[in-house]
């Protein structure tokens, strides 16, 4: 940050303006507040926007910011709570009051910091929070009323009755206060995110990040560079200076293309680091069309970048901070960084007649700024009541005007800045003519970015500001962001730190030296506020003033966390940047505490706003998550099926025909057509291992709480896991297909689960035991074909040489089968509805022949494909558990399974299944529940009552787990989980739905409704 | 009798339309392949018979087996390392049972196998902007130095499991990127790296094993 070396211009001199073209002359014409040279801004280039519907003219390079400030433009927003008019107050991400909404329709952006968003030919902006209009904005009433909005106003205003805050006092108070509006109809940009690896990450590109980068790049370290500017260079595009002996700019020009050249360096404009994970994972924004009205075809808007890096050097460089005193957000007073920024970078002068509010050396580099530009220096105030050494020759030469004290009222409104008081020490007061105020209460390190892991920010008095404590792991901060603010400092620790980051990967290659620059001194004498009468905003976006902070402190808010909720202070979408160390020193002075003892709120990502969709991404809409489509899924879209979201299947859920006219109606008749003739549904959901080894018998005996050793070659048993707690895990049919192979299968929803669950036990609890475990859900495409007259169908689809009788193939029989036409397929005679039934596999890729040909062998009997509602009716009917049922606080037991298990042997569970609540005879276990009514439908969820008892927790006896309307018992069935069911079989109780207003009589029953002797499935 | 067809189908019946898809331009920057008709087999060593297997495999393949995360290019096969003691096979499909019956008899008694020939998918990218594309649903880091060709990594994409190793460059000289999918997956993780390379244009097309 030295000073100028010379009044060379940035960018396009005056000879190269000679050549524009006519409209760019006129565009520059236009602007009343560009300078005629200078900024690196492209004059060939104009560009068109418009703000408040008033249409403006700027230049490529421009922001929204510079455009407005060189056309002139000071009112640009209304603020949060007082409504009063702000203008533009920095030039940086940090932006607590220039928010606009940017574009229009669908892709309208509420928020958008004016100084961040780049001009672009057509740009739409429209300022927010205020009606009919900026200038004359109605609620600006509120301030009439600001002595009693002070913090903590609502909390303690709108209490009684208790009931109209949420219904009436929030939705008024959140209407008149607040900041943009989002647009109301889905976006219809793309978002996506990406992955990138380094060895070492560099956070921030001016002169620090460019001198680490540089050092760890040479080395040969792989190097992501990320820079939330659309230029390299940070303040050297502000501030010039000499590096090297050659102009800021041209060092720049260098650096830039030196590690553009090397093949291990990525630099990544537009993009903002906003959070620090473990692992190295750092994520990051790229606005990679924001500078454009409508992205490209097939170009995404934003994209989120996860960094995994091995070591990262923050050069996240500092934010200048506000001085608290009355007037202090009148629109033109703008930090003297800033009005350096615009003046310099933007060719844009903020004001004509400039004053300057400094409490440090750095301000002062602001009067060349403006003299340079030709602008006049109106005065400059500076509390400690001299001119620093190295600007007195400056000072003498222009004749300033340098006044001792501080500044407290600035007059204006929404026309900007019209004067200045300047209230000296002894109180005597002096009148300052000027339309800019530029103010200076230091730097403060931008350390946020190394207190995510929960660092503490420690304070030091000579630069009067917190420097980073203990940063993440692998993360160094350096350069400004560290507090070094002279520029050959910078570029020695930025130089040092990616060394040092390179090494540390192993990269020792020749780094070469440090660039080096002066070392100017900066020397402060903290100010944080100018007592006086009249709003003093510490917090711009929140409207947060001193003295809220000191009424805080008044009713005991003293903690920094406590002071932040009740005043809101750095609550706002800018994270209290420019306002978070003024509020904590100003707590500090009011409490008698150092700034130190006063210590920092916890800094939380993401360091900047981050849109919700970029962090979607591409998960949004129909890729809102993964989908697994069966084998027969094409076939199943094809016949018309409804599909099911089941976790993430897709799964036919009923076969609608032709006059139906509800899906009741559908679901019937597959149940109809089972139970009557033959059906099929594709079962390929089901989760499948092969579970191989000399020991698969022990394992599954370990596993489950039945038996599986004792299993024969060639049959399938049902068998029940408990979890370690004793709970129901999951169930589903094991097959013996080989001495040493089992073929296991889980529900749906548990094949991940108890797939992971069965690694845990071969690896960790008996890595002992001859176990080979594999995942075979994909490889199978599983179809159940079901009904009396399943047999006929089948013997029309395997090879003749197949014995399909009862005693060839009998219940719970599992083998290979040859088929007609030479395809193998393994066989199952397991059942879930209830009748004669099988389970058939085939390799996947057969899958939807399968279908095809389950069609031709069962046309006969007029076979019909069905979904899981008819699937879910048939289980129901028959009293089969499921889902529903398998709820994670059932025992075997409950289930009506507890003879299944095992007393001969150990098995997971088995001790904590016998703990006494787990046995206690009061457990709800399941039934099967009929209404009197028989015209009523049930519902799952209600509760069941005593028949007379009133409704309440004490009488709660249960709940309907599972319904469906049976077409075989011609009325709503289902199943639940009650309290002694067991016992009370036949017995009336009262069903009460207090969520659907529902209250009516049920019978107790045997949960198996239909053909309770099992007699039709072993026939 | 009727006579019974079974056409077989393929994971990408549907999501793969071959043919060029996204941004125009002279060259597509990435290159979708789905690879048909191969013959995968999951070999899990038996309980202390790594070694068994080890001979095994080097008898039928003519190469070691990996045993780090590496994909080895051997006889007739390409052995891909997908677990303590286990390994992948993929062979391009000729006579489909005596392939497995060969195996069966070469890990009699030193390993357990799994057909997974149905089980998976896989996808083949490339293209000069095959790896930017692959950023954008994998957390791997591709590059040469820390994914040389030969590499092989279990890894998730979108919440599910995928074995991804790099084969040799392709013709062009760019790099070449091997994922096994799960079958039932398979359509969705398409159009997931579809849409991942749309705006570098992308090539679509499905090949037999070879």
């Amino acid at each position: 940050m030295s000073g100028y070396s010379g009044s060379e211009p940035l960018g396009r001199t005056a000879a190269a303006e000679g050549s524009t073209n006519a409209r760019s002359q006129a565009a520059s014409a236009s602007q009343s507040h560009r300078l005629r040279s200078g900024g690196l801004i492209d004059r060939q280039a104009p560009l068109q926007f418009s703000f408040d519907g008033k249409t403006m003219t700027g230049f490529a390079g421009d922001t929204l910011a510079s455009a407005l400030v060189a056309n002139g433009v000071k009112l640009v927003a209304r603020s949060f709570k007082y409504h009063r008019p702000r203008g533009i107050i920095t030039a940086g991400s940090e932006e607590p009051s220039a928010l606009v909404e940017m574009r229009t329709g669908a892709r309208k952006e509420p928020n958008t910091r004016a100084t961040t968003q780049e001009l672009y030919d057509g740009l739409i902006a429209q300022s927010q929070n205020r009606w009919p209009s900026l200038r004359r904005d109605f609620m600006s009433i509120n301030q009439l009323f600001s002595p009693i909005f002070v913090a903590g106003f609502y909390y303690k205003t709108f209490m009684w009755p208790a009931k109209f805050w949420e219904a009436i006092y929030e939705p008024i108070i959140r209407r008149a206060a607040g900041l943009g509006k989002s647009a109301e109809l889905p976006d219809p940009d793309h978002y996506d995110k990406a992955w990138a690896h380094c060895d070492v990450l560099v956070v921030g590109a001016g002169p620090t990040g460019l001198s680490a980068a540089l050092a760890a790049g040479r080395a040969g370290s792989r190097v992501i560079l990320v820079e939330e500017d659309v230029r390299l260079g940070g303040r050297l595009l502000s501030d010039g200076g000499e590096i090297d002996g050659m102009h800021a700019e041209e060092w720049v020009r260098r650096a830039t293309d030196e590690l553009a050249g090397l093949p291990n360096v990525r630099i990544m404009t537009r993009t903002a680091l906003f959070g620090v994970y473990d692992g190295g994972v750092h994520a990051a924004l790229e606005r990679v069309n924001d500078h454009v009205p409508v992205p490209g075809p097939h170009q995404v808007r934003q994209r989120i970048w996860r960094i995994v890096a091995k070591r990262s050097v923050v050069t996240a460089g500092a934010i200048e901070r506000p001085i608290a005193f009355p007037g202090n957000d009148r629109p033109g007073v703008m930090m003297a960084s800033a009005v350096r920024t615009y003046v310099h970078r933007f060719a844009a002068m903020p004001g004509k007649r400039v004053a300057l509010f400094t409490n440090n050396d750095d301000g002062w580099r602001t009067v060349e700024a403006i003299q340079q530009a030709g602008g006049d220096i109106a005065a400059v105030i500076d509390p400690r009541g001299k001119v620093p050494a190295e600007y007195q020759a400056l000072a003498e030469l222009s004749d300033l005007r340098v006044l001792a004290g501080g500044v407290s009222d600035v007059k204006g409104g929404v026309d900007g800045v019209r004067g200045l008081v300047v209230t000296a020490a002894d109180g005597r007061k002096q009148q300052i003519d000027a339309d800019c105020l530029a103010v200076s209460g230091g730097w403060n390190p931008n350390v946020g970015l190394s207190c995510f892991h929960r660092g503490k920010p420690v304070w030091r008095d000579d630069i009067a500001a917190f420097v980073p404590g203990d940063c993440p792991t692998g993360m160094v901060m350096a350069g400004a962001a560290n507090g070094e603010f002279s520029l050959g400092a910078c570029l020695r620790d930025g130089h040092a730190a990616g060394v040092a980051a390179a090494a540390d990967c192993g990269a020792s290659g020749n780094a070469g030296e440090a660039s080096e620059a002066g070392d100017e001194v900066y020397a402060i004498s903290p100010l944080w506020q100018v007592k006086a009468k009249g709003k003093a905003f510490v917090d711009f976006q929140h409207d947060v003033t001193a003295s809220d902070v000191t009424l805080a402190q008044r009713e005991g808010f003293e903690s920094v966390e406590h002071l932040k909720r009740y005043t809101t202070l750095g609550m706002a979408t800018d994270q209290g940047k420019t306002s978070n160390i003024t509020g904590l020193a100003i707590m500090a002075d009011a409490t008698g505490r150092t700034i130190s003892q006063t210590g920092t709120t916890i800094y939380r990502p993401p360091y900047a706003p981050v849109a919700i969709g970029a962090l979607a991404g591409h998960h949004r809409d129909e890729n809102f998550h993964a989908w697994r489509l069966t084998p027969s899924h094409h076939w199943a879209a094809a016949r018309g099926a409804v599909f099911v979201d089941t976790g993430l299947w897709k799964r036919a859920q009923w076969y609608p025909q032709p006059g139906e006219k509800d899906w009741i109606e559908s679901v019937s008749r597959e149940v109809l057509a089972v139970r009557n003739g033959v059906g099929f549904c594709d079962v390929s959901t089901l989760g499948k291992v092969d579970v191989r080894g000399a020991d698969a018998g022990t394992f599954l005996d370990r596993v489950y709480i039945n038996a599986f050793s004792s299993l024969a070659v060639g049959k399938a048993r049902y068998g029940l896991m408990l979890r370690e707690d004793g709970i129901v895990m999951d169930d589903g049919t094991t097959s013996r297909l080989a001495e040493d192979h089992y073929f296991l299968t889980t529900t749906t929803a548990k094949a991940g689960p108890v797939m992971a669950h069965l690694e845990f036990c071969r690896q960790v609890l008996w890595p002992e035991l001859d176990v080979q475990l594999s995942s075979a859900s994909d490889q199978w495409a599983q179809f159940s074909i079901a009904g009396p007259n399943t047999r006929k169908l089948l013997q029309a689809l395997v090879d003749p040489s197949e014995d399909m009788s009862n005693e060839g193939f009998p219940f719970m029989g599992a083998r290979e089968v040859k088929l007609r036409g030479g395809v193998t397929a393994r066989l199952f005679r397991i059942s879930f509805s209830g009748e004669i039934a099988f389970e058939i596999s085939v390799p996947a890729r057969y899958g939807a022949a399968m279908a095809e040909n389950l069609m031709i062998a069962g046309k006969p009997y007029g076979v019909t494909p069905y979904g899981t509602e008819a699937l879910g009716v048939m289980r129901i009917e028959k009293g089969h558990v499921a889902g529903p049922e398998l709820n994670g606080m059932t025992t075997a037991d409950d289930l009506g399974l507890g003879k299944m298990m095992s007393k001969k042997k150990d098995f997971i569970g088995r001790v904590m299944a016998g703990r006494e609540a787990l046995t206690a005879p009061d457990r709800q276990v399941v039934v099967g529940i009929k209404p009197l009514d028989r015209a009523r439908r049930l519902r799952s969820g209600a509760h069941v009552i005593p028949k007379g008892g009133i409704p309440g927790p004490a009488t709660d006896q249960g709940y309907v787990t599972s319904v469906c309307f049976s077409p075989m018992m011609e009325q709503w069935i289902g199943l639940g989980l009650v309290e002694r069911g067991r016992e009370r079989i036949g017995e009336i109780v009262r069903i009460h739905d207090p969520l659907r207003s529902e209250d009516y009589e049920a019978e107790i029953c045997n949960p198996v409704f239909y053909d309770p002797e099992g007699a039709r499935q072993r026939g | 009798m009727v006579d019974y067809l079974w056409n077989t189908q393929s994971p990408l019946q549907k999501a793969l339309v071959a043919g060029r898809h996204g941004v125009a331009g002279a060259q597509a920057g990435v290159t979708l392949v789905e690879v048909r008709d191969l013959v995968l087999v999951q070999v899990m060593a038996r309980r202390g018979k790594a070694a068994d297997t080890a001979k095994a495999a080097k008898k039928l393949f003519g190469v070691d087996a990996p045993n780090t995360p590496k994909a080895v290019a051997g006889k007739s096969a390409t052995l891909v390392w997908s677990g303590p003691d286990q390994f992948t096979v993929l062979a391009p499909r000729t006579d489909e049972s005596s392939q497995i019956d060969a195996m069966s008899q070469a890990f009699s008694g030193a390993a357990s196998l799994s057909d997974q020939s149905d089980g998976r998918c896989l996808i083949r990218v490339s293209g000069p902007r095959g790896r930017d594309a692959i950023a954008k649903f994998s957390s791997l880091d591709l590059h040469d130095a820390a994914f040389p060709v030969g590499t092989a990594a279990n890894t998730s994409v979108d919440h599910t499991a995928v074995n991804c190793w790099r084969e040799a460059n392709g013709a062009d000289g760019h790099p070449v990127y091997s994922m096994l999918v799960f079958t039932s997956f398979a359509d969705s993780l398409w159009h997931a790296i579809v849409d991942s390379s749309l705006e570098y244009g992308v090539d679509t097309s499905r090949t037999r094993a070879a």
